[in-house]
């Protein structure tokens, strides 16, 4: 008797084998939060995926209804702690729509720029993180260079690292510091060569196109089935950004282009951000040279100038009123408001803009009270999230890291 | 803090007139306040197609609200979709009116760049799914089900998804008690 004897170990297509249930998370490197994957192998094929999410789950839409609203703005910070400027702005907006508060153009353009400054710290630390689940430790290092550098130019501005807090209802919190403009532009100026130099590391690397190349198709139609958004939606050949066709701040006064990619797949994803860190280069670039009033130092001069004057016509006797303002538009908050207790009236708004994940919405319904009556967050995260059982069924469980790193998910942001 | 929850929560229904979004809540207001509502153009497109609509006008960002009879939703949300290019379901979000639920989905297209909300009053908790029309749903439905209660009829998987699975109650219900000793992490 051998072993090919004894009933139920071999079939008619060889070894008898069995579905492994594998339990990923919630703890785990790669899952850039606390995510919980249930899988199930047949060999190394997924055959099931279960995401379970929630671990992070700290009731933000909660919290909006117990506080007022100027206090619940730094608890914003931390939905999605990578680009909060992008929540920030989204909420700010839903109450500048509902309440029609007047925004002056520097305050658009300083919006404008701390964002894309912000889009470009996120896709960097999406291309660290991604190519370290991919196995390639350096990129992080050159990655995370630039990303201090905008860091300081972050905290110049705003006063944190990361935790901004930095727009309010109608304009932002403090100018930016004299000089900034020039900072911000020379970093802006080399920042082209230093994504050049990523480039040169990953987009020609043999191994990085072997775990890349034609893994984790995603065509339109899944795409648009999920409500897949962002940088994931244009990889797979869709032109939709937000900036473009619905333009918010003032995108639609600035020149640039939206990448897409064609084959929907890791590698389009990678090239199409790596492209996108380009073009808000140029965004940056143009506001800079647009942003009304200049520098700093220059609306303190004009400012001190009008004052001068003001003073001189009473002097003689005249109205100092008919010394012209300060341009409304070199302002840097629309109309004085007592943001303590600042209330919207009652309405409804939803606000949505491009975030570097995706399409970020707030819902937000005003009663006229002093609290929110219902905020909503529709992250990008959280339906791109929902398309990963789909790209993953049937795929090898190596090629997970690879697919699921390429989505841009950040967990904070999926769990609100 | 439940005294002052519960004075918010009375303000849209006592007050009607203003805004459309809260108008929604008292019918017997809404027959005086309807003729001031501009009718949409997707509402009007949808009452073309013998969909009975109820316009509720722009909200501050100038999109359109439309609310759909429930027995009405799957057939205009498919007429939506296939005719009118509304390919991308954005958001579900639940809302509670403190004596009845309200789901609204936020539907954008990516050919004509517009946006529509359509807002359907849950009938004693129980609304139509739009899965089958479009699967983003599906996690959406889950979350407003989780913190809502509003069970989605059609729903394939209608299961808790943000709160742990043996959560008592629905946390963004006006009525939810934080301190009930029952919530106590520890003690359950």
């Amino acid at each position: 008797m051998s072993i090919q004897d004894i009933p139920g170990i071999f079939t008619e297509q060889g070894l008898k084998t069995e579905d492994l249930v594998v339990n990923i998370g919630p703890q785990h490197p790669s899952t850039h939060g606390v995510l919980r994957l249930i899988t199930t192998l047949n060999g190394e094929v997924v055959k099931d995926m279960v995401p379970v999410i929630g671990y992070l789950h700290r009731s933000k839409e909660k919290m909006a209804e117990s506080r007022s609203y100027f206090q619940y703005q730094p608890t914003l910070d931390r939905v999605e702690y990578l680009s909060s400027f992008f929540d920030h702005y989204v909420y700010v907006s839903a109450i500048e729509r509902i309440a029609n508060l007047k925004v002056p153009k520097r305050v658009q353009y300083i919006r404008m720029i701390t964002m894309e400054l912000n889009r470009i710290t996120s896709h960097l630390l999406w291309f660290g993180t991604f190519l370290l689940d991919l196995g390639a430790t350096s990129p992080l290092f050159y990655a995370f260079r630039e990303r201090e550098d905008i860091f300081k130019l972050f905290e110049d501005v705003t006063g944190a690292r990361m935790m901004y807090n930095y727009y309010r209802f109608g304009g932002v919190n403090a100018d930016l510091p004299p000089g900034w403009i020039e900072r911000c532009r020379s970093f802006i100026r080399q920042m082209p060569h230093k994504i050049d130099e990523y480039e040169s590391i990953v987009t020609k690397n043999p191994i990085v196109l072997d775990r890349t190349v034609g893994i984790g198709r995603m065509d339109q139609e899944l795409c648009m089935k999920y409500g897949v958004t962002g940088s994931s939606l244009r990889a797979s050949g869709i032109a939709q950004d937000l900036r473009k066709t619905n333009p918010y701040c003032c995108y639609d006064e600035i020149a640039f282009d939206v990448p897409v990619g064609t084959h929907g797949d890791v590698y389009d994803r990678y090239m199409v951000r790596m492209a996108e860190m380009r073009e808000s280069c140029k965004i940056i670039e143009q506001c800079l040279d647009r942003i009304p009033g200049g520098d700093n130092q220059n609306v303190r001069n004009k400012q001190a100038e009008i004052d001068a004057a003001k003073a001189a016509a009473k002097e003689r006797g005249e109205d100092p009123k008919s010394v012209p303002d300060l341009d409304p538009d070199w302002l840097i908050q629309g109309q004085k408001i007592n943001l303590m207790t600042y209330k919207p009236p009652a309405g409804e708004a939803f606000t949505v803009c491009e975030s570097p994940r995706g399409m970020l919405g707030c819902h937000m319904i005003s009663d006229g009270t002093p609290k929110a009556y219902r905020v909503k967050w529709r992250g990008a995260s959280f339906s791109n999230l929902s398309v990963l059982p789909e790209l993953m069924i049937g795929n090898l469980y190596s090629d997970l890291m690879a697919i699921f790193g390429s989505l841009d998910v950040i967990l904070p942001e999926v769990d609100r | 803090m439940s005294d002052e929850q519960n004075e918010n929560g009375k303000t849209p229904t006592t007050n009607p007139p203003e805004s459309g979004a809260s108008a929604a809540t008292k019918p017997a207001a809404e027959e005086t306040v309807a003729p001031l509502i501009p009718a949409g153009l997707y509402g009007q497109v949808l009452e073309m197609a013998n969909i009975s609509v109820k316009h509720l006008g722009p909200d501050a960002t100038g999109v359109e609200m439309i609310d759909i009879a429930p027995a009405d939703l799957l057939r205009a949300a498919e007429r939506l979709r296939d005719q009118h290019q509304f390919d991308l379901m954005m958001s579900c979000s639940g809302i509670d009116w403190k004596d009845h639920r309200e789901s609204v989905y936020h539907l954008y297209s990516t050919k004509s760049h517009h946006y529509l909300a359509i807002k359907v009053t849950a009938v004693n908790d129980h609304s139509p799914s739009l899965f089958p029309v479009w699967p983003a749903a599906d996690w959406h439905e889950r979350e407003s089900f989780d913190l809502l209660g509003i069970h989605y009829d059609g729903h394939p998987n209608l299961t808790r998804i943000l709160m742990p699975s043996d959560w008592l109650g629905h946390p963004l219900r006006k009525d939810y008690k934080v301190d009930d000793p029952r919530l106590v992490w520890n003690e359950r």
